[in-house]
């Protein structure tokens, strides 16, 4: 049964889905976005730990739609919840804490800049950041987002100033500003997709303490949700469906897409007709929806002619460190140890790309402070440890009273996640999920290189920390991957025989079909990639728009 | 000490505790990793009480014989000393009913599974009930359960205890547990802002639980 036709269909409603949506729903296209999660209001956003961050508000529940994640192609799954972003109309923009960087010129040539790196699939992309930047300016102002230019060695070239001044700070960040400079390096301040002013009728931050994993109830956060679905809705010609889960694209006979077949909120299936299919499920989540849509004239997945949709996949590296300040101890030397102020804001860059290998890698990353996060069930597992060196009792009551008494100062890193051979998503058929759909199953086969260059990264960013003269400093690893920030799967490129997508997202083997989330991106880039979706995503609508009108 | 009879082969899955990156923040999510769903629908739950605590508290998941057991072990693992422990936080009655949770049926069954053989290692190795142990018994035995390998029934059963424990300790009141906020007291929560974001007065957590999202615009 087939409901009415309609211009697009987008599937998915995040930083990928939301600005298609918006922008062809101006132009007076109409559109459906399907999205598998719910429609939250403001008021659904209340800092409740358990509802928010341990239970399937935003992340599916692991044993009704699990991820398959192995180390190596011989290692064993695990069904985890791992690479789920959210699944709410906004996706991973509602609960994401807005750090906004752009990529730099360099992130789009990294094979020309870089070599051949043995081991590795680099690859230049089909644009430069200079057909990118005018989008970036678009999501920036579209979005909201807050920050400051400064001169820096590895400084992106911008039209001009953000949208809106930086929130305020922390005065740490005066500290790291210090400790930075003390060692020649230059400390900036992190742009954040949060308004610090009023801002096209949403409300200004009111700096409150759970902001990373939570919902803004204020609107303040730039989510899809808060900024670009409101405005797309209001031109009346988009509709957002909630709780509707796509199980397949269909095809015609002359194998262009026609049909998104979904499960609606009630289970029931559905199937809405399009002339343009856009799918906007998440890197991980986009390619599982291809690779599960199969057919005579597409046996291995759609647009799967050349084996290469959901090869490629790409992480964040990540590691970090903590400082901790005991505050009984420090607080008369450091009044401002106690400031509640929840934002630090400050990045460093200086170590984005290495002259030379003699670190052992070239393209190195960001790192990016903040104060741990306060929530305080999540700290206590962390105290409480797990095994043979977990804590109970006394143990564990002095662990949660010294940390009371603790200010914890930390930084992420972010740095390249270079693509191999083995870094992919496919389809386990003998695997579903609640709803009767094979789960996507991920193997994780890193290269050296991103281990190196997140070592040498914490071990800088431990510098800046030890000159804070913290009362200690804890490693929290520099080997680890940040899965919610997703790319690759479905590359882009100009040779359809080595990508899936080409300049415009559009898949070379299926002319009516995008792929407009993380999954176009050859690299990763060495920062949080979000911004830079909702970018591409208004380069490829501003495409779609001038195609469509003809 | 030889082990007369080990938890079932179900038990043994690794605990699914895990940290998503998310930045600045710790989402985690708790259950069974492997649990598979069983074919068949879960029975529905008994909708009447099962049981009062010694204070007259309706229980909804544990009798009272097994709401004793729940208490004298969270107690250990938070035990009241110069601040309030977990019996002062009602973090007993927070388990009992955050088990009923839709959706939590395979944790809920693990649990249960879990406390009868803390109970029957109890009455072998100390010829009492764990609630009748001493402190120090009790302590002996929650750390064999802890130190067992990685995917026992009894490491598997040693962490929820603990997760609970931690959620019921320092989640939100509404929820049962955490009774006068001692929980945030203990770890600050109220120190840099925070206690004033938590949820208002008269917020109901387990209902939005039950209900989140269910407002489709």
């Amino acid at each position: 049964m087939s409901l009415p036709s309609v211009d697009v269909c987008i599937v998915g409603s995040g930083a990928g889905g939301a600005p298609l949506a918006l922008e062809l729903g101006r132009a007076g296209f109409k559109v459906v976005v399907l999205e598998k999660g719910r429609h939250y209001q403001p008021k659904d956003f209340v800092h409740d730990e358990i509802l928010n961050s341990r239970r399937n508000f935003f992340m599916p529940l692991p044993w009704e739609e699990p991820h398959l994640v192995r180390q190596g192609a011989k290692g064993r799954y695990e069904r985890s919840n791992a690479a789920w972003t959210a699944n709410c109309v906004g996706g991973g923009t509602v609960h994401m804490s807005g750090f906004f960087y752009r990529l730099k010129p360099v992130d789009f040539r990294l094979r020309s800049t870089l070599g051949a790196v043995p081991g590795s699939t680099v690859a230049d992309w089909p644009i430069s950041y200079e057909e990118l930047a005018p989008f970036y300016d678009k999501a920036e102002a579209e979005l909201g987002v807050s920050g400051q230019a400064v001169p820096h060695p590895f400084a992106e070239p911008r039209s001009g100033p953000y949208p809106l001044p930086p929130l305020d700070v922390h005065p740490v960040a005066s500290e790291i500003d210090k400790a930075c400079a003390g060692m020649g390096w230059h400390a900036l301040p992190t742009a954040r997709g949060i308004i610090s002013k009023a801002y096209k009728g949403r409300s200004p931050c009111a700096y409150c303490a759970l902001c990373g994993s939570y919902g803004c109830e204020t609107g303040a956060k730039s989510s899809t949700l808060a900024s670009l679905i409101p405005n797309a809705i209001a031109t009346g010609n988009v509709e957002v469906r909630p709780g509707c889960m796509a199980r397949s694209i269909e095809v015609d006979r002359q194998g262009r897409a026609k049909s998104v077949v979904y499960l609606d909120k009630d289970g029931v299936a559905q199937e809405q007709p399009a002339k343009v299919i856009i799918a906007s499920a998440t890197a991980v989540e986009s390619a599982r929806l291809l690779l599960n849509s199969t057919s005579s004239r597409f046996p291995n997945g759609l647009a799967n002619g050349n084996g290469l949709v959901g090869k490629n996949l790409l992480f964040s590296s990540f590691g970090g460190s903590r400082a901790h300040f005991r505050v009984s101890k420090q607080k008369a030397a450091r009044p401002w140890l106690t400031d509640p102020a929840p934002f630090v804001n400050r990045s460093l860059q200086d170590f984005y790309v290495m002259p030379d290998a003699r670190h052992g890698f070239r393209k190195g990353g960001t790192l990016g402070f903040m104060w741990a996060h306060p929530n305080p069930i999540y700290a206590a597992v962390g105290l409480a440890g797990s095994g043979k060196s977990g804590v109970f009792g006394k143990e564990l009551k002095d662990r949660m009273r010294a940390y009371r008494d603790s200010r914890i100062l930390e930084f992420e890193v972010y740095a390249e996640f270079l693509p191999t051979p083995g870094t992919s998503v496919t389809v386990e058929s003998g695997v579903k999920d609640k709803y009767g759909i094979p789960v996507a199953a991920i193997t994780l086969d890193r290269h050296p290189a991103d281990f190196a260059a997140t070592r040498f990264l914490v071990e800088r960013g431990e510098e800046v920390l030890l000159r804070l003269d913290p009362d200690s400093v804890e490693r929290v690893g520099t080997q680890g991957e940040t899965t919610i920030l997703q790319h690759g799967t479905c590359r882009f490129g100009d040779d359809p025989a080595a990508s899936v997508l080409d300049k415009h997202c559009r898949a070379h083997e299926v002319p009516n079909l995008y792929v407009v989330d993380g999954s176009f991106m050859p690299t990763g880039g060495s920062v949080p990639s979000t911004l830079t979706i909702a970018a591409n995503s208004f380069r490829v609508a501003a495409h779609l728009v001038r195609t469509l009108k003809g | 000490m030889a082990r007369a009879r080990s938890l079932p082969p179900k038990l043994s899955r690794r605990t699914f505790i895990q940290r998503l990156t998310f930045f600045g923040g710790g989402v985690v999510l708790l259950g069974g990793a492997a649990c598979k769903r069983s074919k068949e629908a879960e029975a529905p739950k008994p909708a009447e009480p099962t049981g009062t605590t010694a204070a007259g508290q309706t229980l909804r998941t544990f009798s009272a014989f097994e709401y004793a057991v729940v208490a004298a072990a969270t107690e250990r693992l938070l035990p009241r000393d110069e601040d309030p422990g977990a019996q002062d936080a009602d973090v007993a009655l927070y388990i009992d009913h955050i088990l009923e949770t839709q959706g939590l049926e395979s944790m809920h069954r693990d649990f249960l599974q879990g406390l009868s053989a803390l109970e029957r290692r109890a009455q072998r190795m100390f010829q009492k009930g764990f609630a009748q142990a001493t402190p120090a018994q009790q302590d002996e035995l929650l750390a064999i359960f802890k130190d067992s390998p990685a995917g026992s029934g009894e490491a598997h059963f040693f962490e929820l205890l603990m997760t609970l424990s931690l959620e019921g300790f320092l989640g939100d009141p509404s929820y049962g547990g955490n009774k006068g906020r001692v929980g945030w007291r203990l770890m600050g929560f109220d120190t840099v802002g925070t206690l004033a974001m938590a949820p208002p007065e008269g917020y109901d957590g387990p209902r939005c639980l039950r209900e989140c999202g269910g407002h489709h615009p």
